[in-house]
């Protein structure tokens, strides 16, 4: 039997497959649906200090191969996510990791202080990187000394592993993924959704109440294939890979690119079952071609290329 | 329960689900849903041969209240949304309760033929269409406002339709002090409350079509501003 442990700096999960925050809620809302206990861990719905009401209808937009989405960061707020929501999602059976977000650096380091020590939680990850909140200034997601203001704050907060959420809308995402790790980030996820559109043309009016949104799904992808390929070359730490991930074969792509383990969004709209049967063929593909570990696929794509290259080199 | 919906799989091409009002439940483990051929989703459904499986998520959502006993309730459809009205209806009158069924569309190519509830002894069927083709002519909120002036012991408007329609009922039934039930559809991704997608404004802050309704109180339902404005 092959084994699908995978670590992720001071965090061990039974498999690669993590569930992305925004598409579980704060997890109890799927539990009729997924078999927990085939996931790795879930990413809940990333909470602000305050509650938020998020943006107006309307909020999604498919795409072709995608989805729009405009939520806003709707959200419960962090008091009644420690009183409610937490306490329910801790009885699930997975690995918690809470998302949070703030308007400033002490504000992340409020809220990374305050979810790291609860015991549910396994790891907190740092939402820097939602397209659908409105900034005056640089947003954070692009600004690597921002990034490294907000991270350095979470980091002095919490003892737990940080995982920071980068947005693949940058022309230098590098240079970001540099900052959040030199700033003490122990994983990244590699990335968030890509700002888009749709018009609505029957009403002539944007499709979405926020004129843009995040694009996620499959046409995301390829971008974020490549931007794992590019971030896992560069930094130390484990990269979670996201975006468009809905089959076992997207997964291993992303595995082969680089990611230590990966997220599952958007695909749980149409299929509940994705995750689980993105355990299963990821163990499927180990069996069928010797694995042993999950770590002989990390970054395998990379291997061979270089091999490819020093015999063409040596002939 | 009647104003419940389930989500389906329509085809793997596509990202999301699309839901359907149960319209009808045949019998045992069986559902009827009425489908509107609007886009992709709904045409690959269209096309798929008798006897082939899709996948069904549900049945999701809330239901309909029952109206008081003994007294009428007043059923209002818009076009296709009598699909989320016909399964009320067949339930009213299984339970005896007297059901009067509005039905308007633009013209009577819109009225669905052969798509009214069953069994219909027991429900007072009333068409209208815009250009008077069939039935009354006139838009179905305007029957509606008719009606209201003489049905003896109206007990409750339960109404499925487009929003301008949704909310001109609404007003209409609060005109005559009664209340309204409206079933309401949104794009939905998850249809479980989880992804805050499918959102509404109401006076109590956004709600989800998909968990917190697809039924709604019309007096919760801030009709401006929104869709439904």
């Amino acid at each position: 039997m092959p084994d699908i442990t995978t670590k992720i700096t001071g965090l061990t999960l039974r498999n690669p497959v993590v569930l992305a925050s925004g598409t579980v809620g704060y997890g109890p809302e799927y539990a009729e649906l997924i078999d927990y206990e085939t996931v790795g861990a879930i990413v809940t719905k990333t909470i602000t200090r305050e509650p938020r009401e998020g943006n107006p209808p309307p909020r999604l937009a498919e795409t072709h191969a995608g989805l729009l989405n405009a939520i806003g960061l709707e959200n419960v707020g962090l008091r009644r996510f420690l009183s409610e929501k937490l306490p329910e999602a801790a009885e699930l059976p997975t690995e918690i990791i809470a998302s949070v977000a703030g308007g400033t650096p002490a504000e992340f380091c409020e809220l990374a202080g305050a979810v790291g020590e609860r015991d549910a939680v396994r790891a907190v990850e740092i939402n820097i990187s939602c397209p659908n909140v409105r900034r005056e200034r640089r947003p954070v997601w692009d600004d690597p000394e921002g990034t490294a203001a907000v991270v350095t704050a979470a980091r002095s907060a919490t003892k737990k592993p940080l995982i920071v959420k980068l947005s693949p809308n940058t022309a230098d995402i590098l240079s970001v993924a540099e900052a959040a790790v030199g700033a003490g980030a122990d994983a990244l996820v590699v990335a968030n959704t890509m700002p888009g559109m749709r018009i609505d043309l029957e009403k002539r009016l944007p499709a979405l109440g926020n004129v843009t949104g995040g694009l996620s799904g499959h046409a995301l992808m390829p971008i974020n294939l490549a931007l794992v390929w590019k971030v896992s070359a560069a930094v130390d730490v484990p990269v979670i890979g996201s975006g468009g991930i809905a089959t076992a074969e997207d997964a291993l792509e992303f595995l082969m690119a680089g990611a230590t383990a990966v997220q599952v969004g958007t695909a749980l709209f149409l299929d509940p079952g994705a995750p689980a049967a993105i355990v299963w063929g990821i163990r499927e593909h180990m069996r069928m071609n010797g694995a042993e570990t999950i770590d002989e696929y990390i970054g395998l794509a990379r291997e061979e290329k270089q091999r490819c290259t020093e015999k063409i080199a040596a002939d | 329960m009647p104003g419940q919906f389930v989500h389906v799989a329509a085809s793997e091409e596509l990202t999301l689900r699309r839901p359907f009002s149960v319209a009808g439940v045949p019998r045992e483990r069986s559902l009827d849903l009425l489908v509107e051929l609007r886009g992709k989703g709904t045409r690959t459904l269209a096309e798929q041969a008798e006897g082939s499986s899709v996948s069904v998520m549900g049945p999701l959502g809330n239901w309909f209240s029952p109206p008081r006993e003994g007294a009428t309730a007043i059923l209002v459809a818009g076009g296709i949304g009598v699909a989320g009205l016909r399964y009320l209806a067949e339930e009213f009158v299984h339970d005896g309760r007297p059901v009067l069924l509005l039905v308007g569309a633009r013209t009577r190519e819109g009225l669905l033929d052969g798509l009214m509830p069953r069994p219909n002894g027991g429900i007072t069927l009333e068409l209208s269409t815009d250009d008077g083709s069939t039935g009354t002519a006139g838009t179905v909120c305007e029957l509606l406002a008719s009606h209201l002036e003489r049905v003896e012991n109206p007990a409750r408007v339960y109404a499925c339709g487009p929003p301008a329609m949704l909310k001109e009922a609404a007003a209409v039934a609060l005109r005559h002090g009664l209340p309204c039930e409206v079933l309401l559809e949104e794009i939905m991704a998850c249809g479980t409350g989880a992804c805050r997608g499918c959102v509404v404004n109401t006076k109590h802050g956004y709600k989800t079509v998909c968990s917190d309704g697809p039924v709604f109180d019309a007096a919760e339902l801030l009709f401006e501003g929104g869709p439904y404005a």
